[in-house]
């Protein structure tokens, strides 16, 4: 077992480091994998900070590496483009927009791990289960899919935030019940290509328990197609977080959400203060461009025949 | 199997589809949420109207006499009359969702031919700086959210070059034409209102284009690369032994057979779109049905919510439905099933 385990890793490193090694010949990968990393490290940095502060009652921890404190209102200040000293310009109370972009990141990358992880831990159960059973369980899987699917994704979330109440946990779960059936659907699709192979029926022959087969023999070898399509989705999440905070069901301000200062910011535009609704706007579209250029870079990586 | 069963099989699907739809947003607006009866009595609620609203909308009852009321409503055909506008939802219905279907429309016009435009020079011009071009675009513009599309296009063409209008339906000065479809440049056409047509038509340019852009790229990708493929096969081939015109080969024999799967995604873009019209409207204040969803949403109209969602809903389903019968027709080797 132990001997088993460290060949696995072994083989996941040199899968990692022939992806790398890829990723510095494929220049939109690369930029891709820099944006993802620097995102989501600043974010693990930031939020670690902001939950420390909020442990010890101190909340400047939260803004101990920003340039400006991103609540601290300064009307002398106000719609400053952007310059040097605020590299995005101030908002409409003198805040720096720099300061409160990076302040925000941790929600967005948070929301985005909790979406996709949980749509992916609900619809591959789903889709995995109507997969290998087949038939009736298959066609009660699959109608119920469809049911959720047929909805208007970002309407429902909306709904469900009404109903619940607005805050980012609320969102996510939100996001969550219209954002599964996608991967009930994958993950169906994947087992019914996996279910077929004869390392199943040896499984299936030598006595394994259905559930331990769906988990330990199917899940693993369905992961990989999927794991690019997820990282893709990432942003997808970002995306439709972004629409929720900015009609005004993310967390309540002051909390600098990147969808709300979009929001707030449109009440300032086009003047005085342009940059105030777009710059926001613009880090959001990166942060996805990011995440998609890597998904693609890990689906040719895959395709590419490296993976067998 | 044939068209008839198939037809009857996938209406069923679509009915149950959509109660369950149904059934789902009422769990989740009448079950999940608290009573909303003080929100919609107004800014200060006085006691006596809470209850009589509590008593009008059936809200202290148990759920499943609510669920029968609801029902009631809905197969009355008028799903009810509406707590803050209060008239029969199905006249607001009738007002806001014309409009969005003509902004839905509008964009579908673009992104087939943004789509199919760039998709097929992408593809003539594979591996070069255009084809790059047109892929970068694409890539960036659906990636961003479609707030900040909107945005840009008014930062650009609204307000930096003046050339149209920023938001709006038309002119607000012109009285509305008749109401006949609902659709505010449709019915002034019909109506030969032609300053009216000529303004809303101004207005519905933009918000039209923003919708497109974030979804044009999917069509736009799919055209090029179902291009790529095709010009490997022998019938290419043989077309260009023929002797045949390079602009015939490709808009004849590329062009025509890479619309195939673009028609199902395209119907389902449809569906998408519809959807998407939410945040749009609200930047462009074109009030449609994304705008009073939004509105009913803020004001916990949870009636209005329903009927929206369940509109959109059965957009979609449709969608998928034209979605697989246009796959069908296009290309008779497909066998419906």
């Amino acid at each position: 077992m132990t001997a088993q385990t460290t060949v696995l890793t072994e083989r996941r490193i040199s899968q990692f480091r022939l992806f790398l090694s890829y990723t510095l010949h494929n220049p939109p990968t690369l930029v891709g994998l820099i944006i993802t990393v620097l995102f989501y490290t600043w974010s693990i940095i930031e939020g670690l900070l902001q939950s420390l502060g909020m442990f010890l009652h101190n909340p400047a921890l939260g803004w101990a590496l920003l340039p400006y404190n991103p609540f601290a209102v300064n009307y002398r200040a106000a719609f400053q483009p952007p310059s040097l000293t605020h590299l995005f310009g101030t908002d409409n109370l003198g805040r720096d927009l720099f300061s409160e972009i990076l302040y925000g990141a941790p929600t967005e990358a948070l929301i985005s791990i909790l979406v996709v992880g949980s749509a992916v831990l609900i619809g591959g159960l789903i889709g995995m289960v109507s997969g290998y059973f087949g038939k009736y369980v298959d066609e009660a899987g699959m109608r119920v899919t469809d049911m959720f699917l047929a909805f208007p994704a970002i309407i429902l979330a909306l709904a469900v935030e009404a109903a619940i109440g607005r805050g980012a946990i609320n969102a996510a779960i939100a996001l969550v019940v219209v954002w599964w059936p996608t991967y009930a659907r994958l993950f169906r699709a994947e087992t019914l290509r996996v279910k077929t192979q004869y390392f199943i029926d040896a499984a299936k022959l030598s006595g394994t328990r259905t559930m331990r087969l769906i988990f330990r023999h199917i899940f693993p070898n369905v992961l990989t197609p999927i794991v690019s399509y997820a990282t893709i989705d990432l942003g997808n999440v970002i995306l439709a977080y972004s629409i929720i905070s900015f009609l005004g069901f993310g967390v309540p301000p002051p909390y600098p959400e990147w969808g709300r200062l979009v929001s707030e910011g449109f009440q300032y535009f086009p003047a005085p203060a342009w940059w105030y609704a777009i710059i926001p706007g613009v880090i959001i579209t990166i942060v996805v461009i990011g995440l998609a250029l890597l998904g693609d870079g890990i689906s040719e990586f895959i395709t590419g025949g490296t993976i067998t | 199997m044939g068209l008839t069963s198939f037809l009857i099989r996938r209406t069923i699907n679509m009915v149950i589809t959509v109660v369950g739809v149904i059934f789902i947003m009422f769990i989740i607006t009448h079950v999940i949420t608290p009573n909303p009866a003080v929100a919609w009595a107004g800014p200060h609620p006085v006691p006596s109207i809470v209850e009589a609203i509590t008593k009008e909308y059936h809200l202290n009852d148990p759920v499943y006499v609510q669920f029968y009321y609801f029902m009631l409503a809905v197969f009355e055909g008028n799903w009810g009359e509406d707590p803050m506008y209060h008239q029969p939802i199905i006249q607001l219905i009738d007002v806001y969702f014309p409009r969005t279907l003509e902004l839905t429309i509008a964009a579908m016009i673009v992104i087939i031919i943004l789509g199919v435009l760039t998709g097929a020079i992408a593809a003539v011009r594979k591996n070069t700086p255009t084809d790059y071009t047109i892929r970068t675009f694409y890539l960036i513009t659906w990636s961003m959210p479609p707030f900040l599309v909107a945005m840009l296009l008014q930062l650009a063409i609204a307000y930096s070059l003046k050339l149209l209008p920023a938001t709006g339906l038309a002119n607000p000065l012109l009285p509305p034409p008749k109401p006949i479809t609902g659709m505010p440049t449709v019915d002034a056409l019909l109506e030969g209102y032609w300053p009216y047509f000529w303004s809303s038509l101004r207005h519905l340019i933009l918000p039209a284009t923003a919708l497109a852009l974030v979804a044009f790229g999917i069509i736009s990708r799919l055209i090029r690369n179902s291009m790529i493929d095709i010009a490997s096969k022998p019938f290419i081939r043989t077309a260009i032994m023929k002797g045949l015109k390079e602009r015939d080969i490709v808009f004849k024999h590329m062009l025509r057979n890479a619309l195939i799967p673009a028609i199902t995604v395209l119907a389902l873009t449809f569906a998408s779109l519809l959807a998407g019209a939410v945040v749009v409207e609200d930047v462009f204040s074109w009030t449609g049905m994304g705008w009073l969803l939004t509105q009913a949403l803020y004001q916990q109209d949870y009636p209005l919510v329903m009927a929206g969602t369940f509109i959109v809903a059965i957009g979609v389903v449709i969608s998928n439905l034209a979605a697989d019968l246009l796959y069908a027709i296009v290309d008779p080797r497909i066998k419906l099933e």
